[in-house]
């Protein structure tokens, strides 16, 4: 058993931006629109392969980025629109659809990508290391920490400072009540689960540089988004930041210290705080 | 300007109005009365659209046209504008927030926050707390604040004295006046017999899910027997 280098640390906060960046998707859609959206990991999936192509073909990893996001966001609008409104506040069909949703389009993206596994490209001033204190850290992990941060900023300024964020919250605390007041709340929790999505699909880009794409990367990612949100509280955006964290840097420990239980090492925890905490660290009942 | 016509509403297969008619004139305050259970909340939320329950028959009009089956943001936006039962403030908005989320703070025509808080200077000093940090008459306020953003020509307020230490019903009687004497039609649920009355021009009281009776506030302060009778001792 050996102890935790500063370099497994920072591995462990940069893995946790990532967490953040796809978490935050999800903790819009399940936590504020109380949506269970089990196709999260696919959209991030999808973002990865979109991302892959795109910025493969133009050789710009932003645009690449851009393109995972606004095709993801879309396909969002469709899963909305075109299935999630029939099983609307239903969250056992919710659970099934969306399973459903999941399996098909990994397997179409099977389809089209086969089963290799794929690396975003990623932009040249954003290869190679940076000299952190004593030692020489990849600089692509370390933007994707800085976007993490950034993000988090963008979305909390978004939720707490602007009128479409009081609408979004308004919505979530009374729909009733809001759509009486004159708002087509409708409209509004398909923007945020739009945005959700794009998140979703904005991680997947990102992910891909540095996790690799593979046929059944989005049960992982699912599985990670699912304990962050569960351990932050649903809907919590400082709740997804922390829960992002605990994961990433317990991923860490697990890998290092100890290999054979590096699952146990994240779900044991979660487990304990959810017994005394059963609507996670920053949470509130519905 | 408001013309509810025979209107039945179901909650699953109860059914809870029989019948209801009852009309708001331009400027008018029409007071409904009624016991406890006796369908007023109901009528509201079928003005709204607000389900449930359900309206199966009849119909509502609001300046000459049909509400009925319209989704209840576009009666919103029609000029009907609702101070719901129980307040139901958003306990993560701040005071300011549950006026600038109905209208951004760049607009400056008809009701703005500084106007608001003009009528209700109370809630200008508690502008940056939430809807749950708020005392019972803040509460009631903000729900009438709220209800301006919209610009409204009709309010329906359930029961806004509900809870209300006594001076703060005379507060809302003033502003109930003074909403009034802007123009606003109101539709005013009240238990509070005296308290309608010191504002209505008409009454109706419901019963079981139907009008039994229906009075201008005159008549009624001529012959208060009759209403007495038919709200129980008030
Ligand atoms: N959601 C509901 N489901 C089934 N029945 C309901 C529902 N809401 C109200 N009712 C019934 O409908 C009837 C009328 O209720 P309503 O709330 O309209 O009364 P109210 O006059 O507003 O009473 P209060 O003064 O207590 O607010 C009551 O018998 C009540 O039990
Ligand atoms: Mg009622």
């Amino acid at each position: 058993m050996s102890g935790l280098s500063l370099f497994q640390l920072l591995n462990g906060v940069t893995f946790a931006a990532l967490l953040f960046i796809v978490a935050s998707g999800f903790t819009l859609i399940f936590g504020l629109l109380r949506i269970v959206n089990l196709a999260h990991g696919a959209l991030y999936l999808m973002g990865g392969y979109c991302g892959y192509a795109v910025a493969s073909a133009s050789g710009n990893f932003f645009v690449g980025a851009l393109a995972a996001m606004v095709c993801v966001g879309l396909a969002g609008l469709a899963l909305d629109r075109g299935l999630l409104r029939f099983v609307g506040g239903n969250e056992l069909r919710q659970v099934l659809l969306t399973l459903g949703v999941a399996f098909v389009v990994n397997d179409l993206l099977l389809v089209v990508f086969g089963g290799d596994t794929f690396t975003v490209p990623t932009p040249d001033f954003l290869r190679g290391a940076l000299h952190v204190g004593t030692m020489f850290y990849p600089k692509y992990r370390l933007f994707v920490l800085g976007l993490g941060i950034v993000l988090f900023c963008v979305l909390w300024l978004m939720l707490y400072r602007t009128r479409l964020g009081a609408l979004i919250r308004a919505g979530v605390d009374d729909p009733e009540t809001i759509q009486a007041m004159g708002i087509n709340i409708r409209r509004i929790f398909l923007l945020t689960f739009m945005l959700g999505a794009a998140l979703a699909g904005l991680g997947g880009a990102v992910g891909g540089a540095f996790l690799t794409l593979y046929p059944s990367a989005d049960a992982e990612i699912l599985v990670f988004s699912l304990a962050v949100v569960i351990i932050g509280g649903r809907g919590s955006l400082l709740g997804a930041a922390v829960g992002a964290l605990m994961v990433g840097l317990l991923n860490s420990i697990g890998q290092v210290m100890f290999p054979e239980f590096a699952y146990f090492v994240i779900f044991g925890p979660m487990a304990l705080i959810l017994a005394f905490r059963p609507y996670g660290l920053f949470g509130r009942a519905a | 300007m408001l013309d509810v016509r025979e209107i039945h509403s179901f909650y699953g297969d109860a059914h809870v109005l029989h019948g209801v008619s009852l009309s708001v004139a331009k400027g008018e305050v029409r007071a409904l009365l009624g016991r406890n259970g006796m369908g007023k909340t109901t009528l509201i939320r079928s003005i709204m659209n607000l389900t449930p329950p359900q309206v199966r028959a009849g119909d509502i009009t609001f300046k000459g046209e049909s509400l009925r089956g319209r989704p209840s943001n576009e009666i919103a936006r029609r000029g009907i504008a609702i101070v719901p039962q129980g307040r139901r403030l958003f306990p993560s908005l701040t005071v300011t927030e549950h006026l600038t989320v109905l209208k951004p703070a760049s607009v400056t025509t008809g009701w703005t926050v500084a106007k608001a808080f003009e009528l209700f200077p109370r809630l200008a000093e508690r502008r940056d707390h939430y809807g749950n940090q708020l005392s019972g008459g803040e509460r009631q306020m903000l729900a009438a604040a709220r209800a301006l953003m919209i610009d409204p020509e009709l309010i329906l307020m359930d029961e806004p004295s509900e809870g209300l230490a006594p001076v703060m019903v005379q507060h809302l009687e003033s502003i109930i006046l003074e909403l009034k004497a802007a123009g606003l039609s109101i539709l005013l649920v009240e238990q509070n017999l005296f308290s309608a009355l010191a504002v209505a021009d008409q009454v109706t009281v419901l019963e079981g899910g139907r009008v039994v009776y229906e009075a201008d506030a005159q008549s009624v302060a001529h012959d208060p027997g009759r209403l007495n009778r038919h709200l129980g001792v008030c």
